[in-house]
């Protein structure tokens, strides 16, 4: 008995893979070689669609919106910027300064997530109006001109995604620099290194596992992200997840909507290459 | 739903906390009706994956029996089955401060009938597309009842998606309906729909900050206002209205003429002439003061002076304005389709369409219903109860259209698939930068 099991030990890491691998096969595979098969349809509601391998909607999809794919890597890689800036100091100052209120700390940064992204989103419209609470006061005190407007600007765009996604920035810095042995900071400074110098060759170093996982899962979402710009933004600010989800719902154009979905994911998926060559590929799997 | 609803609750609290003055429960359900786009949108996906089985249309033209489960005749099984799924666009029935729906509970106190009632609607041409590829499939949708307006109700009939109605189950309308909403243009002789309520696209502003009136379709594209206009994001009214400020019919436009029209938005929309392209959140624009002026709706436009500001005024243009009817219809394959029935008949009972329209102000398509809503203004002044009497006669006077109104108001288009096609396209340069 017990050496029957013994002999299917090499079963074990499948098996406890196996759940995993049926969730991907279900709700990633099966769905992308629906959605490739959709993209190559032509075709209408009317007419229904049939499987033209029309190869063809790709580039003509490319350049129909290629400001909006522009504009979306714009914005994602400003916001990937942003939270990286104002998301290590936080990251380094509870992991290294938090004390006895870590935790705490820990919590006020994943507290956001209590409620909906859209709740708080369409707050930031409320709080942000032309003639709301903070703008409004402003202007009253005429420290602000009149005509002064934040939402339906890129700026209220950006904005809305880099408070959205800065989470999942400070986690990972966090989970990065709170491995580190901070007896390797105290032997740079004993080797006289400055305390810029011990931080620029031995925790920036340490800590780019975070820093990588950091800006991927801000990089990616903010860039597919179609919520902030709806609530937030304007015409100027359409990102290419406006495009996709009009496309679908408002136009029921499937073939080009899935074509941009395709070429989204790829274009994401060639930078996200070049960048874990940038930034050191074993990072991916050490990190 | 539940989700929705609780977002709904959340959201009112957060809306207490930051909004300056009043804001009318009214306007925390629209605004949950933005939410309920994005979550909504982002909750379909399955079911747009679904749609790689779409299939071709066996034929252009409504089959005769869409359902064919029925035997060609379109009577259904004449009993109850005691539930309905009704869906609905937000803030368009009577609600209370439980945040129940008065109306209903009637209904399901009469009738033993429950009724699962949902704000699922927020915009034509996105509902459309959650619940297409289901009726494309020939499967069930969620839905025994849907509110649809006019166009899209004639886009479905030529997709051959509504159940013929049974008219010998709703006697109320054949009772009670008032004319202009029998035998309409989108749908001869009721055969798939029949009018929930009605109103007027035109132009909704604020004086205080337009610092003017506001008589033409022209004055959206004021520079003065630049930033400060709203459009809407569905096609045909924003569309139409641009039609009829260069003189042409929607009913004659030719695509040519719609490309004309785009050229007129697009040079404006280019300059940041609009803020955005908004759907039924328009009106929390309006109501704080984001927007200036934009293209409305008529009854929200009366909501917003009871409840919001009583300052912003609706017009219809000098070039005309939109008339549509949103209307009562069953999908195919609805589950329940004899409790579907009687909850059409019901709405059609003066008794029940009074408190419905005074409590949102639309056009209603029963008989008789602004002399009710007089007397119910008399009976509260007797009461006592002037605020109530008073609000009651403003709702008394808008909730038919005048003449006036009604001189100056066109048709949309019956739009054929290619024309669809051309027209969304140019609407789309206009509303995607």
């Amino acid at each position: 008995m017990s050496a029957a099991i013994r002999r299917l030990r090499w079963a074990v890491p499948y098996l406890f893979l196996l759940p995993g691998g049926l969730w991907l096969l279900v709700f990633f595979v099966v769905p992308m070689a629906v959605m490739a098969s959709i993209s190559l349809q032509t075709g209408s509601l009317g007419t229904g669609y049939t499987l033209s391998w029309n190869f063809g909607i790709y580039p003509e999809a490319i350049s129909q919106f290629a400001t909006q794919f522009l504009r979306s890597f714009e914005y994602g890689f400003i916001v990937t910027v942003l939270t990286l800036l104002i998301g290590y100091p936080m990251a380094y100052t509870i992991a290294f300064r938090g004390g006895r209120i870590k935790n705490i700390l820990l919590l006020l940064v994943i507290l956001p997530f209590f409620t909906s992204f859209i709740i708080r989103t369409l707050a930031w419209k409320l709080i942000l109006a032309d003639q709301g609470f903070v703008l409004g006061t402003l202007k009253g005190w005429g420290i602000l001109p009149g005509d002064f407007g934040l939402i339906a600007t890129p700026i209220a765009v950006i904005s809305g995604l880099v408070y959205n996604f800065l989470p999942f920035m400070v986690l990972p810095l966090y989970v990065a620099l709170e491995k580190i042995d901070h007896r390797l900071v105290e032997a740079a400074n004993d080797l006289y290194a400055s305390r810029l110098q011990a931080f620029l060759r031995v925790t920036l170093p340490l800590s780019m596992p975070g820093v990588f996982a950091g800006s991927l899962l801000t990089f990616i979402p903010s860039v597919g992200d179609f919520v902030n710009a709806t609530i937030l933004g304007s015409r100027d600010t359409t990102m290419i997840g406006n495009v996709i989800q009009s496309r679908f719902l408002d136009f029921n154009d499937f073939p080009r909507a899935s074509a941009l979905g395709f070429v989204l994911m790829a274009t994401i998926l060639a930078m996200v290459l070049v960048y874990a060559r940038l930034v050191g590929s074993d990072e991916l799997t050490s990190g | 739903m539940t989700e929705r609803r609780d977002e709904t609750r959340i959201e009112e609290a957060i809306a207490r906390l930051v909004a300056e003055g009043r804001i009318s429960r009214r306007s925390f359900l629209r605004r949950a009706s933005r939410g309920g786009l994005v979550l909504g949108s982002a909750l379909s996906l399955p079911a747009i994956l679904a749609a790689c089985g779409i299939k071709p249309q066996t034929s252009s033209t409504p089959p005769a029996n869409p359902s064919g489960s029925t035997g060609g005749a379109p009577t259904p099984i004449p009993s109850p089955a005691g539930e309905l799924d009704f869906a609905n666009w937000p803030a368009y029935i009577d609600i209370d401060d439980k945040g129940k729906y008065p109306t209903i509970q009637k209904f399901t106190k009469q009738t033993g009938i429950k009724v699962t009632y949902t704000e699922a609607i927020n915009d034509n041409e996105e509902f459309f597309g959650k619940i297409q590829p289901d009726l494309e499939a020939g499967n069930q949708t969620a839905y025994d009842l849907i509110v649809m307006t006019d166009w899209m109700i004639q886009k479905m009939i030529r997709f051959g998606y509504l159940e013929k109605i049974d008219k010998s189950q709703v006697p109320n309308f054949t009772a009670n309906a008032d004319s202009l909403y029998v035998n309409p243009w989108y749908d001869p002789n009721n055969t798939y729909s029949l009018a929930w309520q009605s109103g007027i696209t035109g132009i909704g502003y604020n004086p205080t900050l337009t610092k003017r009136a506001i008589t033409t379709f022209d004055d959206l594209l004021d520079p003065a206002f630049k930033g400060h206009v709203g459009l809407f994001s569905e096609m045909r009214d924003t569309m139409c209205m641009a039609l009829l400020s260069i003189g042409v019919k929607p009913e004659d436009a030719t695509v040519a003429d719609v490309q004309k029209a785009g050229n007129k938005l697009l040079a404006a929309a280019k300059n940041g002439q609009f803020r955005n392209f908004y759907g039924n959140d328009y009106y929390d624009e309006l109501a704080n003061k984001n927007l200036w002026i934009t293209i409305a709706w008529s009854g929200d436009i009366t909501q917003m002076q009871l409840y919001d500001n009583p300052n912003v005024k609706f017009i219809v243009p000098q070039s005309g304005g939109m008339r549509w009817v949103d209307n009562m219809a069953i999908p195919n394959k609805a589950a329940h389709p004899v409790d579907a029935h009687m909850m059409m008949n019901f709405w059609y009972d003066p008794a029940n369409a009074v408190p419905l329209s005074e409590y949102i102000g639309y056009f209603s398509p029963v008989k008789g219903v602004p002399d009710l809503i007089s007397k119910d203004a008399d009976a509260a002044e007797a009461k006592g109860d002037k605020a109530t009497a008073a609000q009651l006669r403003v709702v008394a006077k808008t909730v038919n259209p005048t003449p006036d109104e009604l001189q100056n108001v066109y048709n949309y288009k019956r739009l054929t698939e290619a024309e669809e096609l051309a027209w969304n396209s140019v609407f789309e340069q206009v509303r995607t930068g």
